[in-house]
């Protein structure tokens, strides 16, 4: 072969090279020369609306802020939204309408953890990454899943641990009162507040399990009051939390009362439904942000909002207290988006999530992931809330609790 | 657990079973008396409960009226709504033929349409709590505390009952859903005009359901899936005698009761199971219910 002849193949196989890289992204869906498309979906409606709503309007603010400074490596994205309803049925015809229908490129969605969780059998099957929203969504976590990451607002397994931590170091508990849901998200919290009270030397934990449904919390705030511990741990939804707290304090329970983060969607709203701030002169809340919601740490987020959303900031109520929480998702999302570079692919994105560590700013701890583990935050801190007012208790709690598979 | 433990819970388990075991009680009576008229099971009965409590929850809400304006209108408007829905789609499906199958999926479809309108509202976006009819201060009765809203709960559930009977008892309309209830064919035959009474017995069953709503609904709060209170409604029902009116009140009662009996002396996780024991035990040992009369018997 000459070296003309040579230099002209050379040539032809760089030009086919170069054409070929555009095409394979291409061919990876939701990814076009301009746009890189993503899948959101949250209960936008209906009673568990404020678990999603408003996470989901920090992501889209987030997403606007990055398009607004040029996207990543020069593609907008594109969001396309779903309403879940906090279904699980729901939430899975979302996911496969995002997916096969509209061919986005990511799944960015869920804020209730056991809809969520119904998602893992068909994100696996598709190979499609989900970054979950603000569901905890331990049971799409443990045991790990390459395409599955989740619990920016805190893991399950680690509000047990947490809860059970500030008792104890925080309140001084040697005796410690627990209701919980008698599900697998209350049976997740459960399991690492166990640990938990072992690790703290067999600390006795009086467990109340009741449904979510539940009409009459009498019986298990009867019984938590007979066994006298020193704290009661709530770590119910909101509307069984707003019960409990109305009972405690109608029955004369004036021991501390400590609620998870996932009783607290809409705080003034739990003031109202227990009905009389008096119940509030010795609860906690745990929150998984910073610092307290809208101190000077976290003004940015608030500021951000109210360019973004004018007209709902304000609305009373807004932002919700669950807002900040959408923005670490879809920070991890963009920061895997960067580092997988120009030519995207799902693989690439989930390689570069899987050892990703960064400060949100938002969170009370920093989201860390590894390849073992794909749960964000394991850290909460804690708040004195008197019906009115929140005040920091110093310090964050941490959960001891590790995956053993 | 001890003697004074064992004895407290005794105490508190009843009295606040009784308490909400007359909310049960009042919206059994609701599903009875549509069955009896009708041999409808009404499965939208939950979701008229649920209306009822939004209604109400707009007009204090958004319209900021007073409870003594609230309760009427709350009332006629759940009452004229269960009775529209008698005389536009059911009287329709029994026209065209539609036999029980039909009937039952035309109140599955009515609980389907009422929980999707109240979505579209935004009212049901967070568990709210209407104001309560009393305060919600504690008294002691025996070692048990109870509050003045647990107290008026029982006591109006209690006359609304007793009216009920009464007017089952001595007023003409009351008589003629009586007559319908035994023997519908019987009663058009001298002179009942079955649509009418069928229309008023929805009615009657919305009027009850709205009152059930504005009552417990402070103590309970109120989602749009509140309507599941209604399947302890069934329970009541069945355990007192699906044809029985004094057994719907009777059955409510032991729901209350067992569910806080089983909570305190079992486990708080068997709450949950305890209406379906209760069916069960009553379904084996006396499948017409405790209050159900004789055992029929349809031959085919």
């Amino acid at each position: 072969m000459t070296l003309r002849l040579r230099l002209t193949v050379l040539a032809a196989s760089l030009c086919t090279l170069a054409h070929a890289a555009p095409a394979l992204a291409q061919q990876e869906p939701g990814i076009s020369e301009k746009t890189i498309r993503i899948g959101m979906f949250a209960p936008l409606s209906g009673s568990s609306m404020a678990y999603g709503f408003d996470p989901m309007n920090g992501a889209k603010m987030w997403y606007a802020k990055i398009n607004k400074e040029g996207g990543i490596h020069g593609r907008q994205i594109e969001l396309v939204i779903e309403d879940d309803r906090c279904n699980a049925n729901d939430l899975v015809a979302a996911a496969k309408k995002l997916t096969e229908q509209d061919k986005v490129f990511l799944l960015n969605g869920g804020s209730c953890s056991a809809a969520t969780v119904a998602a893992r059998e068909y994100v696996e099957r598709e190979k499609i990454p989900l970054v979950m929203l603000n569901a905890s969504g331990d049971g799409a976590l443990y045991p790990v899943s390459k395409y599955i990451y989740g619990a920016f607002s805190i893991s399950q397994y680690a509000v047990g641990g947490s809860m059970v931590q500030f008792g104890a170091e925080a309140l001084k508990a040697k005796k410690i009162g627990y209701i919980n849901h008698d599900d697998a998200y209350g049976a997740w919290n459960l399991a690492a507040a166990k640990v938990q009270a072992k690790h703290l030397g067999d600390l006795p934990l009086n467990v109340q399990s009741v449904n979510s449904n539940i009409n009459d919390v009498t019986a298990p705030m009867l019984r938590i009051r007979a066994s006298n511990p020193d704290v009661l741990l709530l770590t119910t939804y909101a509307r069984p939390a707003a019960l409990i707290i109305k009972k405690a304090h109608e029955l004369g329970f004036d021991k501390p009362i400590v609620l998870a983060v996932t009783g607290t969607a809409d705080l003034r709203q739990l003031v109202e439904n227990v009905g009389n701030k008096e119940a509030f002169k010795n609860v906690y809340i745990q929150d998984v942000l910073a610092d307290v919601p809208g101190s000077p740490k976290l003004q940015w987020v608030y500021d951000m909002y109210k360019e973004a959303y004018p007209d709902l900031a304000a609305r009373p109520g807004y932002p919700q207290p669950y807002m900040p929480y959408g923005l670490p998702s879809a920070m991890t999302v963009v920061n895997a988006l960067k580092a997988a570079g120009p030519q995207p692919t799902r693989e690439k994105v989930l390689e570069a999530m899987s050892t990703m560590k960064f400060d949100s700013g938002v969170m009370a701890g920093p989201i860390e992931f590894t390849p073992t583990d794909h749960a964000a935050q394991k850290a909460a801190i804690y708040l004195k809330f008197d019906g009115d007012k929140s005040t920091l208790v110093p310090g964050t709690f941490k959960s001891v609790w590790k995956y053993e598979p | 657990m001890s003697g004074a433990d064992i004895w407290l819970f005794l105490q508190q388990g009843i009295l606040s079973g009784l308490v909400t075991g007359s909310v049960y009680a009042l919206l059994a009576v609701a599903v009875v008396i549509i069955f009896k008229t009708t041999d409808v099971p009404n499965f939208a009965q939950g979701e008229l409960f649920m209306v009822g409590a939004y209604v109400a929850l707009f007009l204090v809400l958004v319209m900021g009226w007073a409870y003594w304006l609230v309760i009427p209108v709350t009332i006629a408007v759940v009452m004229v709504a269960a009775a529209l829905f008698q005389r536009v789609v059911m009287e329709r499906v029994i026209a065209s033929r539609g036999v029980g199958v039909q009937l039952v999926i035309a109140t599955l479809g009515l609980a389907y349409v009422l929980k999707g309108l109240v979505r579209t509202t935004g009212l049901g976006d967070t568990p709210r709590s209407l104001p309560p009819l009393a305060s919600t201060s504690a008294i002691m009765i025996g070692d048990a505390v109870l509050t003045r809203l647990d107290l008026l709960i029982f006591a109006v559930a209690i006359i609304v009952m007793a009216l009920l009977f009464a007017m089952f008892a001595w007023t003409r309309t009351g008589r003629a859903m009586r007559a319908v209830g035994m023997n519908a064919r019987g009663a058009q035959r001298v002179g009942v005009n079955l649509s009418r009474v069928r229309m008023m017995v929805w009615g009657l069953s919305g009027l009850i359901s709205a009152i059930a709503a504005v009552l417990i609904t402070p103590k309970i709060l109120i989602t749009p899936d509140i309507a599941h209170v209604a399947i302890l409604a069934f329970a009541a029902a069945i355990v007192g005698g699906m044809s029985s009116v004094p057994g719907a009140v009777l059955g409510g009662f032991i729901i209350g009761i067992a569910e806080n009996l089983v909570g305190l002396f079992i486990s708080t996780n068997a709450i949950v199971v305890a209406p379906f024991l209760a069916i069960m035990i009553v379904l084996i040992v006396r499948p017409q219910g405790i209050l159900g009369g004789r055992l029929q018997v349809k031959k085919v």
